[in-house]
């Protein structure tokens, strides 16, 4: 789809990057078009990130305000962390020092805990794996193929984690870190640049199995893996 | 507010340091190598000379615009040579639209010093009428992508752009300056190439990325001239340097600089 392709004229719910013309669906961005029942949503080719409520971002700490953490989440927007997500309600900035936490340049992985576009996305580290990044090796990807990096339930991510015996923390904006012995993030980093330069082709599964090593199959639950989501 | 400069990650700075501490660089270059440097000479129609050069992915394109004009006061015999640099906002995503920041102001004092002060161009021959009417050269350099080592860049094009520029021919008839339409080549005497060196825990590294320079704690550039004379320089960030780094500083940027003044002399198509 390129803007201004009509995807389908009919009675459907005009979604993802989707406008509604009389009764048309027209596409606002290049990319591939999906119907799932009723919802029509284009699933772009390429983009800058566009925070969500609930995703898994890595945050790199920018500035460190009175009351909280301001993190580059390579997007136009950027990440608060307010101090009392972190110290709990009794937070103060004249008892609590931030810069024990975080300071500039710190990784964390983060969840968007609020975004209405209206003020900067809210960011939280409460919750299972989530906090500070101590070590590991950055890699940057198209925010929009993180889809395929995880794959149909987790299936690509946990593939390359097992073979490359890394702990890899992927954040929907795009970046990526991972972290173990060197042969295996140097096989893992591969993975992740193969993946970014051949998202859109067929038999992916299949390219980034023989890269690793991995015994060739199909993945479980065939069918387009496009729609892949944790 | 988003930063105004470049943010390293800890963990990204911990592992160049390490990687240092064992005599490597995180792009794999060795500690007084280059990054690739690529000149494109007469990329300005308009112009009288200009340069595009990439060194790694910083991206730098300069232009000279040579006219006639009225001296300084305190200098009526010699021609004017002004270079002038900016940032331009689409250069890096962090940085803003506006008057050149001090940085920006930094960069071309920097460049101008090291061709002023090499000689590189003979102002005292620029005269049209001593006091009255000389020659002046601009140099305008634009900045189109920042990775680092922003200075040896724009000297770079600004010293390509100078050696590929012509002037018109002026001529003084009844006190009136003409223009005869002729073309006449730059009276340029010496190529000067300015080196930049950063100092990061203790280890010098030659043409730092924008990376290495975010984490270091001192920076020199040193300019020298064709007989391998140091005519310029300048050290910047708060950190120093042991004057037994200040001689190697200065040895990498003689040896280095024949070889880039070599190439930038081939690109430019200079004998």
């Amino acid at each position: 789809m390129i803007p201004g392709d009509v995807i389908v004229t009919g009675d459907y719910r005009p979604g993802m990057y989707v406008q509604r013309r009389g009764s048309d669906m027209v596409a606002l961005r290049v990319g591939l078009a999906e119907i799932v029942r009723n919802d029509v949503k284009v699933i772009p080719l390429s983009g800058a990130y566009i925070p969500r409520a609930e995703d898994m971002v890595v945050g790199k700490v920018v500035n460190v305000t009175g009351y909280g953490w301001e993190a580059d989440i390579n997007s136009c927007f950027v990440g608060y962390l307010p101090g009392q997500f972190v110290f709990g309600r009794d937070f103060s900035p004249s008892t609590h020092d931030l810069t024990t936490r975080f300071t500039v340049g710190d990784l964390m992985l983060a969840k968007i805990e609020a975004f209405d576009r209206t003020r900067d996305p809210q960011l939280s580290i409460r919750g299972p794996g989530l906090g500070k990044i101590p070590q590991g090796e950055i890699v940057k990807m198209t925010p929009m193929k993180i889809p395929r990096l995880i794959g149909r339930k987790g299936y690509m991510i946990n593939m390359i984690a097992e073979f490359s015996a890394c702990e890899i923390k992927v954040g929907q904006n795009g970046v990526v870190v991972v972290d173990g012995p060197a042969e295996g993030v140097r096989k893992a980093v591969q993975a992740i640049e193969l993946i970014e330069q051949e998202a859109h082709t067929a038999d992916l599964t299949t390219k980034v199995q023989q890269l690793l090593g991995a015994p060739v199959g199909p993945a479980p639950a065939a069918g387009p893996e496009n729609s892949g989501e944790q | 507010m988003p930063a105004k400069s470049f943010v390293v990650e800890t963990i990204k700075r911990n592992q160049i340091v390490e990687l240092l501490s064992k005599g490597k660089r995180s792009d794999g270059r060795g500690l007084s190598e280059l990054r690739k440097l690529e000149i494109k000479t007469h990329v300005i129609e308009k112009a009288n000379g200009s340069a595009m050069v990439k060194l790694g992915n910083t991206e730098v394109l300069a232009g000279v615009k040579i006219d006639k004009g009225t001296p300084f006061p305190d200098t009526p015999n010699k021609g004017l040579l002004i270079v002038g640099a900016e940032v331009l906002p689409m250069a890096a995503s962090y940085l803003e639209a506006g008057p050149p920041d001090e940085s920006a102001i930094e960069l071309a004092r920097v460049v101008d010093r090291g061709v002023r002060e090499s000689e590189m161009i003979d102002v005292s021959s620029l005269v049209i009428k001593e006091g009255k009417w000389v020659y002046s050269v601009f140099v305008d350099v634009n900045i189109l992508n920042v990775d680092g080592n922003l200075f040896d860049a724009t000297s770079y094009a600004v010293v390509s752009a100078l050696l590929t520029a012509w002037m018109p021919k002026f001529v003084l008839e009844n006190d009136v300056v003409k223009n005869t339409g002729e073309k006449m080549p730059l009276p340029v005497h010496k190529v000067p190439i300015s080196v930049t060196i950063a100092n990061i825990n203790n280890t010098l590294v030659l043409d730092p990325t924008e990376e290495e320079e975010a984490i270091m704690d001192a920076r020199i550039t040193l300019d020298t001239d064709d007989d391998g004379n140091l005519c310029a320089g300048q050290k910047g960030e708060p950190g120093s340097f042991t004057p037994e780094q200040i001689i190697t500083a200065a040895e990498w940027s003689i040896a280095r600089g024949k070889e880039i003044r070599q190439q930038i002399k081939e690109a430019a198509g200079h004998a």
